[in-house]
C-alpha cells in the first residue's frame, strides 16, 4: 500500500521536476531545430542540423491540477489524515488530474533538399511517456468514507475512474516547404512503435445504498467498465517469475518493443506559418493524429452488469420448507453471477493524444543585418527588409489545445522573444491553463559556432519550492547546426 | 562590452533554470493516514403473514432456520472492523405477541451471542433496537467468530385471532453500520 503511494505520488506529481506536452517556449522558437516537431511548418533557416544522440531534446513535466506534494508532506504538524481530508477529499474534483510526460529524442537529423533549398527535410527517433490520471473523487470517498451514515443516499459515480497511460517510440519523417515568401507548410509521418499502454476512460455506472423496500438498507450496484491493457502483461509476467534473468529479460523486452516488435500505429503532423504583413506571422500546427492498434500481449479486464441486494431475504409462507442454509453463499453468488468480471484479450486502438497550436507573432525593433545571410540555403535572400529575422524583437500569443480522455485541455500564452543576433535569443512566457495561472517561462537559444543549446523552463515561480508547484517543465539539449557549407 | 552582457544573461538564465529549491518533506506522515470507513448493508429480513402463523397451530415456534453467515468471519473484515451497530426493526401488525430470537454460532454451532425481541400485538408501532459493538459495546469478537446466524420465531400468542389491519404481518429487519480501518 505504502509503494504503491509512493509509486502514485513520485511519478505523478513528484515528476513535477520535469515538463508538459505544452511546448509553449519551444513554439515557434524556430532557432531551435526542435521546433520542427511542435510545427512541422515553421520557418526553417538552417542547412542541416543533426541532434547530439541522445541529449538533442529532452523534456519532462508533471502536472497535478490539484494537490500538491508540498500540501500533503510538508512538515507542517497538521495531521496528515487531516490534510487528506481537506485538500484532497474536499478540495479535488473529477475534473481534476495528475499527469506526466516525458520525450527523450534518440535521434534527428534535418537538411535541405540540394536540388529544392525551399524544401527541409527532417527525421529521427524519439521515446515518449505519457500518462494522466483523473481524480476517481467518488471512488475515493467511497474508499475514505464509506457508504454508511451520511453517505446513505448518495450515488458513488464509478465513472470517475478515467486513466490513461503509454510508452511509445517514436519514428518520424518531415517535409517543410517554403511555398512562398509569405507562406511555409509542413507535413511528419510518424510510425508508432508500442512498448505498453493501458487506458480506463469508458466506464459508467453507479454504487449506492439507499432505505430498502424491504429490509432497512438496499445496496445497488450497476457498473460498465473496462481496463485495457497492451504490452504490460509480458513486462508483469516478467517481474512475477523474478528469475535471476529478470533485468536481461526486461531490457530485451523493451528493446524488441522499441525497434516494432510490438504493438504498431501510425500518425502525422502537419503545420504552416504563414507571413501576413513583414511583420506579422500566423502559425498553426496539428500534432500526433494517429493511432495505435493494440493486437499483441493485449489483456482487458472488465466489470459489467447490475444488482441490487437487501441482504438475505425470507418471506413466509414462500419459504416455510426452505430448508437451505445456505442463504448467504447464494446471495454471494448471485451478486457475483450479476456483475460478471473477466478478463480478455480483444484487440483494441488507442488514439494519440491530439495536440493543436496556433499562435500569432509581431516582429518589431531596429532593423539589423539578418543573422542568417549565409545561410547558403536560398530560403532567406528576401529583398525589401522582409525577413522576419531582421527584427530583434518578437511579441505574441499562441493557443495550445490537447484531447485528453475527459475533452480538450487548454492553455493560453503571452510570449516575448529578444534575440541577440544569432548567437543569444531569449523567450519568455506567461501561460494560464488548469495547472496554474501564474507559469511564467524563460527560454534561452546559445549558438556558438556550429554547436547549438537550448533550455526552456517553465512556471519558474514554482521553483522557489518545487514540492509546492501544480506544473513544473524543463527541455534541453544540443545540436550541430549548419547555416552554410561549412 | 556587449559579450560580457550576453554571457552574463546565459549563465542567470541557466542558473535561474537550474536551481530550484524544495521545501523539506517529510514523506513519513503517510504512516499516520487513517482510512476509516463507515460502511452500511442491510443482513437479514424475514416476514410471514399471519395466516401462516396461525396455520402453524400448536407450534408455538413456527420459523426457526439457521444461515451461514460468513460476512464478519471473512479474514479481512475481522481484521480491521473498529465499532459498529447493528439495528434490528420490527413492526408487528398480527394480533399476535411474539419472540424473535437471533443467534451468533460459531463453526461448531456453538452460541456466542443472542439477541431476543418481544414484540406485542397490533398495534406496537415500529420497534428498533441498536446494539453496539466494539469499546463501550459487545465485543467485536462476537461478529469476528461468527459462521452461522440461527433465527427463531415464536408466537406468545394464540394461533385463531385474526387482525384488524388488511395485510397483519411480522416485519424483521436488520442492517449492519460498521466502521472499518482500512489503513
Amino acid at each position: 500500500m505504502r509503494i504503491r503511494f509512493y509509486f502514485l505520488f513520485f511519478t505523478l506529481l513528484g515528476g513535477s521536476v520535469l515538463f508538459a506536452q505544452n511546448k509553449e517556449l519551444l513554439y515557434d522558437f524556430y532557432e531551435i531545430p526542435q521546433s520542427l516537431m511542435v510545427n512541422p511548418g515553421v520557418k526553417t533557416s538552417e542547412k542541416w542540423h543533426v541532434g547530439i544522440p541522445v541529449i538533442s531534446g529532452l523534456s519532462f513535466q508533471g502536472a497535478t491540477s490539484g494537490v500538491t506534494v508540498n500540501d500533503l508532506f510538508a512538515n507542517d504538524g497538521i495531521d496528515f489524515t487531516t490534510k487528506v481530508q481537506e485538500r484532497v477529499l474536499d478540495a479535488m474534483t473529477r475534473k481534476d488530474d495528475f499527469s506526466t510526460t516525458n520525450q527523450i529524442e534518440g535521434i534527428t537529423v534535418g537538411f535541405r533538399g540540394k536540388n529544392r533549398p525551399d524544401d527541409y527535410y527532417s527525421f529521427g527517433m524519439y521515446g515518449e511517456t505519457d500518462v494522466i490520471v483523473y481524480w476517481p473523487r467518488d471512488l475515493a470517498l467511497l474508499a475514505f468514507e464509506g457508504n454508511g451514515g451520511d453517505n446513505i443516499g448518495r450515488s458513488f459515480d464509478l465513472g470517475d475512474l478515467n486513466l490513461r497511460g503509454e510508452m511509445i517510440n517514436v519514428f518520424h519523417f518531415g517535409v517543410n516547404r517554403k511555398m512562398s515568401e509569405s507562406l511555409t507548410v509542413g507535413a511528419r509521418a510518424k510510425l508508432y512503435s508500442s512498448i505498453f499502454q493501458f487506458q480506463s476512460i469508458k466506464n459508467s455506472g453507479s454504487f449506492v445504498t439507499t432505505e430498502g423496500q424491504d429490509n432497512i438498507y438496499m445496496t445497488s450496484i450497476a457498473a460498465d467498465m473496462q481496463f485495457q491493457t497492451a504490452g504490460v502483461r509480458g513486462f508483469y509476467d516478467i517481474l512475477e517469475e523474478d528469475t535471476g534473468t529478470t533485468k536481461k529479460d526486461i531490457k530485451s523486452l523493451f528493446a524488441e518493443r522499441v525497434l516494432f516488435g510490438g504493438n504498431l500505429g501510425l500518425g502525422f503532423d502537419a503545420g504552416f506559418s504563414y507571413q501576413l504583413t513583414p511583420q506579422t506571422t500566423v502559425t498553426g500546427s496539428v500534432l500526433d493524429v494517429g493511432f495505435i492498434y493494440n493486437n499483441k500481449d493485449v489483456w482487458n479486464y472488465t466489470l459489467n452488469g447490475s444488482t441490487s441486494t437487501e441482504g438475505i431475504l425470507v418471506y413466509l409462507p414462500e419459504d416455510i420448507d426452505d430448508l437451505d442454509n445456505d442463504l448467504w453463499q447464494e446471495l454471494v453468488d448471485d451478486i457475483d453471477a450479476a456483475l460478471p468480471h473477466g478478463e480478455n484479450q480483444k484487440s483494441y486502438i488507442s488514439f494519440r493524444p491530439v495536440k493543436a497550436y496556433g499562435s500569432i507573432r509581431y516582429d518589431f525593433g531596429e532593423a539589423g543585418g539578418n543573422p542568417f545571410d549565409n545561410c547558403g540555403c536560398g530560403v532567406n535572400d528576401q529583398g525589401g527588409g522582409s525577413n522576419r529575422d531582421y527584427y530583434p524583437n518578437s511579441v505574441g500569443g499562441q493557443l495550445f489545445m490537447m484531447k485528453r480522455p475527459r475533452g480538450v485541455q487548454a492553455a493560453l500564452t503571452g510570449f516575448y522573444q529578444r534575440r541577440f543576433g544569432r548567437v543569444l535569443a531569449l523567450k519568455t512566457t506567461y501561460t494560464i491553463d488548469k495547472y496554474s495561472f501564474s507559469n511564467i517561462g524563460l527560454g534561452l537559444n546559445l549558438q556558438a559556432g556550429p554547436v547549438n543549446f537550448y533550455i526552456l523552463g517553465d512556471n519558474l515561480l514554482g521553483y522557489s519550492n518545487i514540492a509546492d508547484s501544480h506544473y513544473a517543465s524543463l527541455q534541453f539539449g544540443i545540436n550541430i547546426i549548419s547555416w552554410n557549407d561549412n | 562590452m556587449k559579450r560580457s552582457f550576453y554571457l552574463l544573461l546565459c549563465i542567470t538564465a541557466v542558473l535561474l533554470l537550474s536551481q530550484s529549491c524544495t521545501e523539506p518533506q517529510d514523506f513519513s506522515q503517510f504512516d499516520d493516514l487513517r482510512i476509516t470507513p463507515t460502511l452500511a448493508t442491510g443482513l437479514f429480513y424475514m416476514e410471514s403473514d399471519e395466516a401462516t402463523i396461525n396455520d402453524s397451530g400448536s407450534l408455538s415456534t413456527f420459523y426457526i432456520q439457521t444461515v451461514n453467515f460468513d460476512a464478519f468471519n471473512e479474514q479481512y473484515v475481522a481484521e480491521h472492523l473498529i465499532e459498529g451497530t447493528i439495528t434490528y426493526e420490527i413492526v408487528n401488525t398480527t394480533s399476535k405477541q411474539l419472540r424473535i430470537t437471533l443467534e451468533f454460532l460459531d463453526e461448531g454451532g456453538n452460541t456466542l451471542d443472542a439477541e431476543q425481541f418481544d414484540v406485542q400485538a397490533d398495534p406496537s408501532g415500529t420497534n428498533i433496537w441498536e446494539v453496539a459493538y466494539g469499546p463501550g459495546g459487545k465485543s467485536l469478537d462476537i461478529l469476528a467468530n461468527t459462521s452461522s446466524l440461527r433465527i427463531t420465531v415464536t408466537n406468545l400468542g394464540d394461533t385463531t385471532s385474526v387482525s384488524a389491519q388488511s395485510e397483519p404481518k411480522i416485519k424483521f429487519r436488520s442492517a449492519a453500520e460498521f466502521l472499518f480501518r482500512l489503513k
